[in-house]
């Protein structure tokens, strides 16, 4: 135990973790502005789905927005730099969640991904080595760290895997190669590996490989006679998914994450020669080996006792989180309890289209929202399948609807959804005045149960 | 370990290969796959529904252009007569077109321009008082295209002599019938360039290789949410639900109906519905069966899903045919069918729009994103 939390091992892993995480978060920052998504995302709708107790959480208007983005790309490359990283990095944790907090609809695991690795990183002495703040200050060299600023890393994303491999453990995933059957024809046009998706047994063997690979890739990482292999495997798998789903940054992250696993030794040469090629290019020449204090972390006993609290309570709360959907009733996919925040990626395959029935007492009127007046396309496909999106909209239609001045309006909901292939059927009860539900974390007595023995479209299920 | 993984690794990739030449050696797997079903629905969509359909389309537009020509020329009941009955034929043509919008129509706004409705009479008669106007411009969106030459040709309650006498005695007849051409000017100009873009370069990276997925950006993609994002807002809302009173908290609004001025809206619903159901059904334009929609679905195995598309496709057929036109009054004097009509286009929504994309792994969505 000792071994992993105290005793003072090289910081070069946590260096080149900090350099290559803030590079990669400058890159999808400027990748997010390119693709003119901060606009789409956070300025052009008129409703945003908060998250229950975090409804306070507000975008800030479009100046506000491409400011708050500015901040989280300054403070990445500040992060990456070294540069004031003590403030940076408190900054980046600050603004990066904030802006996931704004719409649930935007939530992605990665994102949440970001956020933790960005909340431990805020923990570390991580600039304390091959970074601006030491060349400013040469006193905060530290050639040594204790080993639990380096482990926690490995912990967390050791986290990641297990959860997202534990969750593929479904009888969809593993037995009827759900969603990847519906997924993998879909790609079968792709140059060398297309042809292999016209087959179901591939839909199998992915599925079964993507479990085995969640499952056991961070034994094979830890272990230093597979770690290459490990490695390779990690960047096959990655890229891999980056070709076949539209994921984004997601499979960059973790390649360049999960060089954590190497050993001290390694990273020392990937600082080495980065300082070698800035003196290239700087044409300067300069000792490397000799810049080196034998100064360790020694924080302060508060500092210590509040440092594993907090790492206590966060690595606890990581651990129960994903499983706090047994807490809820029905099926996990279908009601979407629990759900967000546990590692379940790419896990299913679900649509809907969504009726908003309006009655007026007053009028005896009944009419439908247009869903397309009020949310953005992406908006209205991710509420269709979750419960708790329709009801937050139910809600947001009943304010505009009395601001119109019809004093108690009914909403009631017809959400046909459809889930890994099943025919589509009501998620919500269609006779529930959703007007009269309050939000909240209780279980959502207004879903209707998902049916094993329903009507099944497909012939090849 | 490293044994071990070595090991699962070649065996894997060993059973890949061996299993891949026993499949490949027979053809009938070979021409039966879900990319060859994708690929062959992809060209009969380009080259035996959207081309004829767009060129049928641009014929009936330069003939109405004619047909206003003579009208200028020789303004007389009978010329009037061949314009209005031309203007129908064209709508008709139109609502096989209106459901592929993307591309070049989509940039040129060619929905937005040729059919913006209900017209907004004051705009219109305000552009023909001032003589100085731009068509194509957002103020004048519903005061362009076709359901403008909708009010310009048919007016509201009047006979041909009454409307007729607007162009030959009214004290504006002349900058009424300048309004009149440069709407036409305007469509046909607008149709011209979205043909030719088709025929010139459009119809081909429709089929391009690199175009061939199902993720937001492929033809098929492209071709889904196009189709979809129509029957929704302008065939289901545009056509029926919105003149029926669905959008405006139950209140029908009987002169939002498509050609509320013609008196043929439920005549256009149908068409609009003919033209979804052929492009589901891989129909080409000239009602020859081909690839479609619904072979991509039973090639993956869901012909019971593309069955029941094609049953409640008929089944709103059949509840539109039970209306009558004009669709103001029945609105008016019966409005009841017209929700019927609503509820029965919505039920095939829900198919297509939620059934039919999940299964052909293709996303609905109007806009770029990252998934995980």
């Amino acid at each position: 135990m000792q071994k992993y939390i105290s005793s003072h091992i090289s910081i070069a892993p946590l260096v080149v973790f900090r350099v290559l995480f803030g590079f990669i978060m400058l890159v999808s920052t400027i990748r997010f502005a390119f693709r003119g998504w901060i606009y789409e995302l956070y300025i052009k709708p008129d409703f945003f789905f908060t998250y229950y107790g975090f409804d306070w959480v507000q975008p800030l208007g479009e100046w506000g927005m491409y400011t708050l983005f500015f901040v989280i790309g300054l403070s990445a490359l500040c992060m990456m730099l070294g540069y004031r990283y003590r403030l940076f990095s408190v900054l980046f944790f600050l603004c990066f969640t904030y802006v996931e907090l704004i719409d649930k609809t935007n939530y992605l695991n990665h994102y949440y991904f970001v956020s933790i690795i960005s909340f431990l990183l805020m923990l570390v002495p991580a600039h304390r080595n091959f970074s601006l703040d030491v060349v400013r200050n040469p006193s905060l060299r530290l050639q040594k760290v204790p080993a639990w600023t380096i482990n926690i890393f490995k912990l967390q994303l050791g986290l990641v895997y297990f959860f997202a491999g534990l969750a593929k453990l479904n009888p969809d995933w593993m037995l009827h190669a759900l969603p990847l059957k519906i997924w993998l024809p879909a790609q079968s046009h792709l140059p060398l590996i297309g042809w292999l998706f016209e087959y179901e047994w591939s839909a199998f063997l992915f599925s079964w490989a993507g479990a085995f690979y969640d499952l056991t890739i961070v034994f094979f990482l830890l272990y230093k006679p597979t770690r290459w292999l490990a490695y390779i495997a990690v960047i096959a798998f990655h890229l891999m998914t980056y070709f076949l789903f539209q994921i984004g940054m997601f499979p960059f992250i973790m390649i360049l994450c999960t060089l954590i696993y190497f050993s001290a030794e390694f990273h020392q040469r990937l600082i080495d020669w980065a300082k070698k090629g800035w003196h290239f290019v700087a044409r300067r020449s300069k000792q490397v080996s000799n810049e080196y204090s034998t100064f360790a972390y020694q924080p302060s006993r508060l500092t210590k006792k509040v440092l594993a609290t907090v790492l206590v309570i966060h690595f606890i709360l990581q651990v129960l989180i994903p499983f706090r959907f047994l807490l809820y009733p029905g099926h996990l996919f279908w009601t979407e309890q629990g759900y967000r925040f546990s590692w379940r990626v790419m896990l299913m395959e679900k649509a809907g289209h969504t009726i908003y029935e309006v009655y007026n007492p007053e009028t005896d009127r009944r009419w439908e929202a247009a869903n397309y007046d009020f949310l953005t396309p992406n908006q209205e496909k991710m509420m269709a399948t979750q419960p708790d999106m329709i009801l937050q909209f139910a809600h947001y239609l009943e304010n505009y609807y009395q601001d119109k001045g019809i004093k108690d309006p009914e909403i009631r909901v017809k959400a046909h959804v459809t889930l890994n292939n099943h025919k589509n059927k009501l998620l919500v009860d269609p006779s529930v005045d959703l007007t009269k539900v309050k939000r909240g974390f209780t279980p959502k007595y207004w879903l209707n149960p998902f049916n094993d023995n329903q009507e099944n479209w497909s012939t090849r299920n | 370990m490293t044994f071990f993984e070595r090991f699962t690794f070649s065996a894997l990739l060993i059973s890949s290969v061996l299993l891949f030449s026993s499949c490949g050696g027979t053809d009938s797997d070979t021409d039966n796959n879900s990319s060859t079903v994708r690929s062959d629905m992809l060209e009969q969509t380009a080259n035996n529904i959207i081309l004829p359909s767009y060129q049928a389309f641009r014929t009936e537009v330069t003939s109405l252009k004619e047909a206003g020509d003579n009208f200028a020329e020789n303004a007389t009941e009978e010329t009037l007569t061949d314009l209005q009955d031309q203007l129908k034929n064209t709508r008709l043509a139109w609502q096989h077109v209106s459901l592929f919008q993307f591309g070049t129509a989509k940039t040129v706004l060619l929905r937005t321009s040729a059919n913006t409705f209900p017209a907004d009479t004051d705009q219109i008669e305000d552009n023909i008082d001032a003589g100085d106007y731009t068509l194509g411009s957002i103020s004048n969106q519903a005061a362009a295209g076709f359901p403008t030459l909708g009010y310009l040709l048919h007016g509201q309650d009047e006979t041909n002599q009454q409307i007729l006498a607007a162009y030959t005695e009214a004290e504006d007849a002349q900058k009424r019938l300048k309004y009149l051409q440069d709407n036409l000017s305007f469509i046909a100009n607008k149709t011209s360039e979205v043909v030719s873009a088709w025929e010139e370069n459009e119809g081909q990276n429709f089929l391009n290789a690199e175009n061939a997925g199902t993720d937001t950006g492929s033809s098929l993609g492209m071709l889904v949410n196009a189709m979809v994002r129509h029957y929704e807002r302008f065939l289901r809302d545009g056509k029926v639900g919105i003149p029926a009173g669905v959008r405006s908290a139950g209140v029908p609004r009987p002169t939002a109906t498509e050609a509320y001025y013609g008196g043929y809206s439920v005549e256009l619903a149908l068409a609009n519905l003919e033209a979804t159901k052929r492009l589901f059904t891989g129909a080409g334009y000239d009602g020859s069966s081909g690839t479609g929609l619904e072979e991509n679905l039973d090639a993956l195995g869901h012909e019971e899903l593309s069955d029941d598309i094609i049953t409640e496709l008929d089944q709103a057929k059949s509840a539109l045919e039970t209306l009558q036109d004009p669709l103001s009054t029945q609105i008016e004097s019966n409005n009841d069918p017209v929700l019927t009509a609503f509820q029965e286009l919505q039920q095939v929504l829900t198919l297509i729009k939620a059934d039919m994309t999940s299964r052909l792994g293709v996303t609905i969505t109007y806009q770029d994103n990252d998934g995980d």
